[in-house]
């Protein structure tokens, strides 16, 4: 029998965390296969997430290739499928197929001093990133991470994020000053200027709103880094996942395929179609 | 086996089941809908699901099983459509659904004697009306009898099946042949002039305003793309049959560029948000992406946009003008 590619293994969720509350929620899903252990990927790569009855939707994996025993998708409420997701608990049963997409070339990294850059949901991506560096800590150079958000409500991984300070600098922001909140009050991007990462030997990983990455990457340019040094991830209405059904493409680019991993040097060669 | 044959219907021609018996109708033009539809279907079932508290979560496959198919009839430019969408629904994510169909299908070429529409231009486009490319066989019709070509292993064995029906060419046929293909090519009315020129130009043109003046007339009818024999988009939905138990099915459906949905983000956020941004992407996909992904041209000239679409979007030009913009 042919593989099928479009037949979902089935997973189940084993645990949900509520990461952000309010207007713009966001969980995250712990999941295992039913079938037997989760599939290879590349820190940077997605899965094609089924809620049956309610359609697919591409989520980015957040847990670390190095970490086996499940897959992690933290999860913005937005549409109908992530929206059906949001409603399930552990135990529910959903469909899982992937990994899909390039990754980020973390192995071309090592050596290397990375500066992660995140806003809101954005820190999914990169997390699995920063989870594998950390794993293999000897093998890189300096990490940092720069992660803002609207409210201190809106960060997500908030747990994860205060034990992460013992082991890397870690600056975090919100758009608007708080009481009882000590750290920078401001835009990403402008965090990004006033803690002035070095652009030596260095690689910068950002995920976000498109207009913070706009910015984040003025910043970065500001600050020396050359634009083979920045990454990003785009983000299209997908179907397929398999560069077929036609929507997600920038270009000749489909980004569920060939993306949705891109440095900087790429991106600004192909059309702004995102 | 299953034969499709042309039929007259009160909008124009279709692939139909049909006994093969006589010849192709001599004022048989294209088939409106593309012989796509019998290898990439307009719906196609991926799988069906059924959630119990007993079974749990099911799923059941639905590769199709199909007998062999013939289509008979199939237009050159239809052919090389088909040979295009071989390259989509190959690569490193094999389609199964559409290699079960295509593997099962033969396709029976018929040459243009003359062009079957006014805007037919394939020999713009590295076709020609007697192009053998995608078919298994093709027909020219010498007025009392076919001049037939087996063109691959499958066609050969439908031919040697059959082998009383045929007797080989004379010289005489072989030269008719040829002289009728030649005259084919040579009645074709519409010409896009120096195709291989437009993929380098048009890779200029992205921010260009030339779009908008160009899909002013769109009403985003979508015809051009669903009716377009090498247009692949598509569409996958879940449709509930059932929420308690939960029942329903995983289906792949026809879609296209030219509908404001096809790209808009759950959040809003459309990165194609007009008509001008889709009728780009149509043209820039056929014209191109498609070469640099593949080398060929993801349009074959078979005119159907041109015949079909209500505002009288000329494709040929539009392509025309997109060559010559701030020349």
């Amino acid at each position: 029998m042919e593989h099928n590619v479009y037949l979902p293994r089935i997973g189940q969720i084993v645990e949900v965390k509520e990461e952000v509350k309010g207007a713009r929620p966001i969980k995250s899903f712990r999941v295992q296969l039913l079938d037997g252990p989760i599939f290879p990927f590349r820190c940077g790569q997605c899965a094609m997430l089924s809620v049956f009855g309610k359609g697919e939707s591409m989520i980015s994996i957040s847990s670390s290739p190095l970490q086996t025993d499940y897959l992690q998708f933290s999860v913005l409420k937005m549409g109908r499928v992530t929206s059906a997701l949001h409603e399930m608990e552990p135990g529910d049963l959903i469909g899982v197929r992937g990994p899909y997409g390039n990754g980020f070339p973390v192995e071309k990294w090592k050596g290397k001093n990375i500066v992660f850059i995140g806003g809101g949901i954005g820190l999914a991506p990169i997390w699995s990133v920063l989870q594998t560096t950390l794993l293999q800590r000897a093998d890189y150079g300096e990490l940092c991470l720069i992660y803002g958000a609207r409210t201190s409500h809106d960060l997500v991984f908030r747990q994860e994020l205060t034990d992460l300070k013992a082991q890397i600098p870690v600056h975090l922001s919100i758009d608007v000053a708080e009481p009882g909140w000590s750290e920078f009050v401001g835009f990403v991007p402008q965090n990004v200027l006033d803690k002035k990462p070095s652009a030596v030997n260095s690689i910068a990983v950002t995920c976000g709103p498109p207009i913070m990455i706009k910015f984040v990457i003025m910043a970065l340019k500001d600050l020396g880094f050359e634009d083979s040094q920045i990454y990003t991830t785009v983000e299209n209405k997908m179907k397929c996942g398999i560069g077929k059904c036609g929507r997600c493409n920038i270009g000749h680019h489909y980004v569920c395929k060939d993306g949705p991993v891109y440095s900087w040097a790429e991106l600004k060669q192909l059309p702004q179609e995102y | 086996m299953k034969v499709f044959f042309p039929k007259k219907e009160a909008f124009g021609w279709t692939l139909t089941e049909a006994a093969a018996d006589g010849a192709i109708p001599s004022d048989y033009s294209y088939a409106v809908v593309p012989p796509k539809k019998l290898i990439f279907p307009q719906e196609e079932i991926f799988f069906e699901f059924q959630q119990t508290a007993d079974e749990g979560l099911q799923l059941r496959e639905t590769l199709p099983e199909l007998p062999p198919q013939v289509i008979v009839g199939v237009r050159p430019c239809d052919g090389r459509a088909v040979a295009a969408l071989d390259q989509v629904f190959s690569g490193s994510f094999e389609d199964p659904y559409y290699w079960r169909r295509r593997r099962a299908t033969i396709l029976v070429g018929l040459a243009c004697n003359t062009p079957p529409s006014n805007n037919c231009f394939c020999s713009s486009l590295e076709g020609s009306p007697s192009s053998e490319e995608g078919l298994d066989v093709l027909l020219t019709d010498l007025g009392d009898r076919y001049y037939v070509r087996g063109l691959t292993e499958k066609g050969k064995e439908l031919i040697r099946a059959q082998s009383s029906l045929f007797s080989d060419p004379t010289e005489e046929e072989k030269k008719l042949r040829n002289k009728i293909s030649q005259e084919g090519a040579q009645k074709i009315k519409r010409h896009l002039e120096a195709a291989r020129e437009l993929p380098p130009k048009l890779k200029t043109m992205f921010d260009s305003p030339f779009w908008e003046e160009a899909a002013l007339s769109c009403i985003r009818c979508g015809i051009c793309t669903y009716l377009c024999p090498t247009c692949h988009c598509f569409d996958i939905n879940d449709e509930t049959r059932a929420l308690a138990p939960l029942k329903g099915r995983r289906v792949r459906t026809w879609d296209t560029c030219q509908f404001p949905d096809f790209t808009m983000h759950s959040s809003g956020h459309n990165p194609r948000p007009n008509k001008a941004a889709r009728l780009r992407q149509r043209l820039l996909h056929k014209f191109l992406y498609f070469v640099e992904l593949y080398d060929r041209f993801q349009c074959v000239g078979c005119g159907r946009c041109l015949d079909l679409c209500p505002v009288g979007i000329d494709i040929i030009e539009v392509l025309s003008k997109a060559r010559n913009h701030g020349a």
